[in-house]
């Protein structure tokens, strides 16, 4: 009932966004493209993970997708818009078709099986001679749309702005709507779900098939930024960084998947300038980036498992509530369903 | 041994924001039969739990004097094991790895094990399940046991017998027993004194005889006014004897090949 | 026909890898209900620090044995770090082990650098039937089933084995009779350690390991187990011999790179078979 700190907090979100790619210098754009196309994908599997319950360890492979969509596109001399275009319907549309079968399978089963489903796209593509085997695809031309034509840094980090913007648009309207409520219940069980009427397999496999079409989107722009995709850029890793982008920020809700993945990548970059310092040793800068990784995933699943971000809801809740009433029960602060139930 | 075996003072236990146990006193005096009966969700199963130091209490104190065994609710067989292997478990508590001598005095106690020592628990009908699950409890040699609802899933006379086991190892080994029921006419003709748990508190407690002719209990939990306790009485023991040993004779067809 | 036999006899060597790996795996599942991602990375540790043991001058069996009591250690802090702290769910639990893999990337890059590595195990070749197969593979085979024998005692004729067994089946009965279930899990996570540093031990040899060869032996120890459920070892060990030999003949008759791809769709394939045979609510009931 009090949208005024709300719109603020989002205005300011998006003001500082925008204002971004004008302030930063030549070596941070690229970074702030990279984390604001995985901002992309981490709405989108959070929406998975906190919706549909289901941990998703292969999203890259949708980035993935998408990127050489866009790649084989462009590289046709088709115009590039059309890639950009094909790139998340591509990769909705495989996920629609693996997830019939894929998503009969719940909890960890589905999460190998996702992992298993990459292992063997990331084989398959390193071996077929159309899609440039293991040095992949090069000389992706520059995207151009209408006559304008994407050059440099600054455009890019526009264009995948852009395209953020749409993907928390498409989210927020649909964790808003009727079927977004069905979907509430689906989180908490899908056995209460089905019985209340809600199409469960409908459902789960529209959020799959939608997160997929996001992943699909940021790496059809990912391909034209960087001129080239080759398997080596989408390893199991980075599968395995989105989840914990999701983890940290908290798994259902957009600004989770926001602060998630910004507070990941701007963490990573400070102990990569740290590692990269003189009189460090050259595995440095590896080593530090996996023991963040690590320590941030115990750390917040054993003492946040909700996450950064409806952990501070809630602790913020609280801490109002608390004030004119005294003694009333913390009421469960943020606006979402516990976070994905056990389904191990 | 002088003093109780248990001691629950001012006992809370909760889950989340649910309080299921609201600063309960209740005491299980050594060689003594209390019965706690109360309605489904009364918070029965927290006081167990609480007592064997399954759920850590949120307040108060639980004090065991010896050593406590559960028979737990719904029997809780490790399916996959024999009897002779569900048996020697029960003697975790004991710290040391037990041996064929330890089982045989729980067969002696309840032949009817013996006949189906080797079968997997599983296998098992509910009766002699629930037989299982007392000799497991009696492998841990305890002072006191506590039975979370004896009669639950049972046929009458399967758990007149098992009572009858009951009031034997009570009367003859001394064993303190705590019992959980539901029946509470069932548990009030076999233990000496009760509670009344109603909502995670004590609504009443005093001997038997008195919660048998109590309006109040009768009416909530005996299904009809206080009649004539004694005659009551009298002929439920009298229908439980004839039972148990139809139980036996049953059961000792049942398992014989 | 030598090389059929050849490619049979160092794929169920392989195999054999996949099944105490997978076995460790059941094991951890089997008492705790979590799926251990950190699996593998006992038998990167476990493979690596053996190299180390040797080059220091150790000889062979001391060293392997010390490894597999590190795998074991290192087992006993996933375990407190997985489960350690009340109320962790066993999804929860899932991730964190994924957490603790990263972690582990990070010591072992520390201490022996991102390259592959090997070491020598036992020297040499058989010839049988004109096949020449390595002896090391003979070794695999004969520690596999040495091992999965005293796993079947340990869990059926020893005390702490039934405890074991008896959290398995039943956690509550098992803590009415005061077993200390938490402390059972652990026990499980030293065991399924030592299971997958044996595996490691014991496969170094036939294939070199670096740090991050944990997510391919996890997904094969994975896909094992996982025929049974992930609750049933003899399962897992006809489905790990299944994949050993299967991924060798893919390798040793059409194309080497195509070996995962083969044993990563025979996993979907059986989940999905499997999953066609069993309800929503049969698997929320379970949990």
């Amino acid at each position: 009932m009090k949208p005024s700190p709300r719109w603020a907090a989002a205005a300011a979100v998006c003001a500082a966004a925008l204002l971004a790619p004008l302030l930063l210098s030549e070596t941070q754009l690229p970074v702030y493209i990279v984390l604001v196309l995985a901002a992309c994908v981490v709405t989108g599997l959070s929406m998975l993970m906190g919706y549909a319950g289901q941990v998703s360890l292969g999203q890259a492979a949708f980035f993935m997708i998408g990127g050489y969509t866009a790649a084989l596109i462009a590289l046709e001399e088709l115009p590039t818009w059309l890639g950009l275009a094909a790139s998340p319907l591509v990769a909705a549309v495989l996920a629609a078709v693996i997830g019939v079968p894929l998503l009969r399978l719940r909890g960890h089963q589905l999460a190998f099986a996702t992992l298993a489903v990459q292992l063997i796209l990331l084989n398959l593509v390193g071996q077929q001679e159309w899609t440039g085997g293991d040095i992949g695809l090069q000389g992706v031309p520059r995207l151009a749309i209408g006559g304008y034509e994407f050059a440099d840094d600054v455009a890019y980090a526009y264009l995948a702005l852009a395209v953020l913007g749409l993907t928390v648009l498409i989210t927020r309207n649909i964790v808003k709507s009727r079927p977004g409520r069905g979907l509430r219940a689906l989180a908490t069980s899908e056995v209460a779900a089905e019985s209340s009427g809600v199409p469960v397999a409908g459902y789960k496999l529209a959020v799959f098939s939608l997160s997929a079409g996001f992943a699909g989107l940021a790496g059809g722009v990912y391909a034209f930024y960087f001129g080239y995709v080759a398997p080596s850029s989408f390893p199991v890793l980075l599968s395995f960084e989105y989840v914990v982008m999701v983890v940290v920020g908290g798994a259902g809700t957009i600004y989770g998947a926001l602060v998630g993945a910004t507070a990941v990548t701007l963490l990573l970059q400070l102990l990569n300038n740290i590692g990269t310092m003189e009189g460090m040793p050259a595995a440095a800068p590896t080593v530090l980036s996996y023991a963040v990784y690590g320590v941030l995933l115990v750390l917040v699943v054993l003492f946040m498992p909700r996450g950064l971000v409806p952990t501070a809801a809630a602790w913020w809740e609280r801490r109002r509530s608390a004030r004119p009433r005294g003694d009333d029960p913390a009421s469960d602060g943020a606006e979402r369903p516990a976070p994905a139930p056990a389904s191990v | 041994m002088s003093g109780p075996v248990i001691e629950v003072s001012d006992l809370v236990v909760r889950y989340g924001t649910a309080t299921a146990l609201d600063r309960v006193d209740l005491t299980v005096g050594a060689g003594e039969l209390v019965a706690l009966i109360g309605p489904n969700g009364a918070g029965k199963s927290s006081l167990v739990n609480a007592v064997m130091g399954i759920v850590r209490p949120a307040g108060g104190r639980v004090r065991l004097n010896g050593r406590a065994a559960l028979v737990p609710e719904g029997r809780q067989m490790f399916a996959d094991l024999t009897v002779d292997d569900n048996l020697k478990l029960g003697a975790w508590r004991r710290r040391r790895v037990p041996g064929a001598r330890d089982t045989a005095r729980v067969y002696e106690v309840l032949p009817e094990l013996a006949r189906v020592r080797g079968q997997r628990a599983g296998t098992l009908s509910g009766g002699q399940q629930q037989m299982v699950a007392f000799g497991r409890a009696l492998m841990a040699d305890p002072d006191v046991i506590v039975v979370d609802e004896l009669s639950l899933g049972l046929a009458p006379k399967v758990t007149a017998g098992l009572a009858e086991h009951l009031r034997d190892l009570n009367r003859e080994r001394g064993l303190a027993v705590l019992l959980i029921e539901q029946n509470a006419r069932l548990a009030l003709e076999l233990c000496g004194r009760g509670y009344v748990l109603e909502a995670g508190r004590i609504r009443a407690q005093g001997t038997a005889a008195d919660l048998l002719a109590s309006e109040e209990v009768a009416a909530a939990y005996l299904g009809g006014p206080a009649g004539d306790v004694a005659a009551a009485k009298e002929a439920a023991m009298e229908t439980a004897k004839e039972t148990a040993k139809e139980t036996a004779k049953e059961t000792a067809k049942e398992t014989s090949p | 026909m030598s090389d059929f036999l050849q490619y049979l006899i160092s794929g169920l060597a392989v195999g054999c890898g996949f099944a105490l790996l997978a076995s460790g795996l059941v094991t951890i599942h089997r008492v705790t209900h979590v799926v251990n991602f950190a699996q593998g990375m006992f038998a990167v540790v476990a493979g690596l620090t053996a190299g180390s043991f040797l080059s220091v001058g150790l000889p062979h069996g001391l060293a392997e044995v010390a490894a597999v009591a590190v795998a074991g250690a290192v087992g006993l802090l996933v375990g407190l770090i997985a489960i350690g702290k009340p109320g962790t769910s066993a999804q929860s639990a899932l991730i964190a082990t994924l957490g603790l893999g990263f972690a582990a990337y990070a010591v072992e890059i520390m201490i022996w650098g991102d390259n592959p590595r090997s070491h020598p195990g036992l020297r040499g070749t058989v010839e049988i039937a004109g096949a020449y197969v390595q002896k090391q593979s003979f070794l695999v085979i004969g520690v596999t089933a040495a091992v999965f024998a005293a796993l079947l005692a340990f869990f059926t004729r020893t005390y702490l084995g039934k405890a074991l067994s008896a959290c398995a089946a039943n956690p509550y009965a098992a803590r009415a009779v005061g077993i200390n279930v938490t402390r059972m899990g652990l026990v499980a996570f030293v065991l399924g350690g030592m299971l997958g540093g044996a595996a490691g031990v014991l496969l170094t040899p036939l294939m070199p390991i670096s740090y991050n060869s944990d997510v391919l032996l996890i997904t094969n120890g994975f896909a094992a187990a996982v025929l049974g459920a992930l609750n049933r070892p003899g399962l897992a060990l006809i489905g790990a011999l299944t994949l050993g030999v299967a991924e060798t003949m893919v390798a040793g008759y059409y194309e080497a790179s195509y070996q995962t791809v083969v044993a990563l769709a025979l996993m979907l394939v059986i989940m999905i078979w499997q999953s066609s045979r069993r309800t929503a609510l049969q698997e929320e009931a379970a949990r």
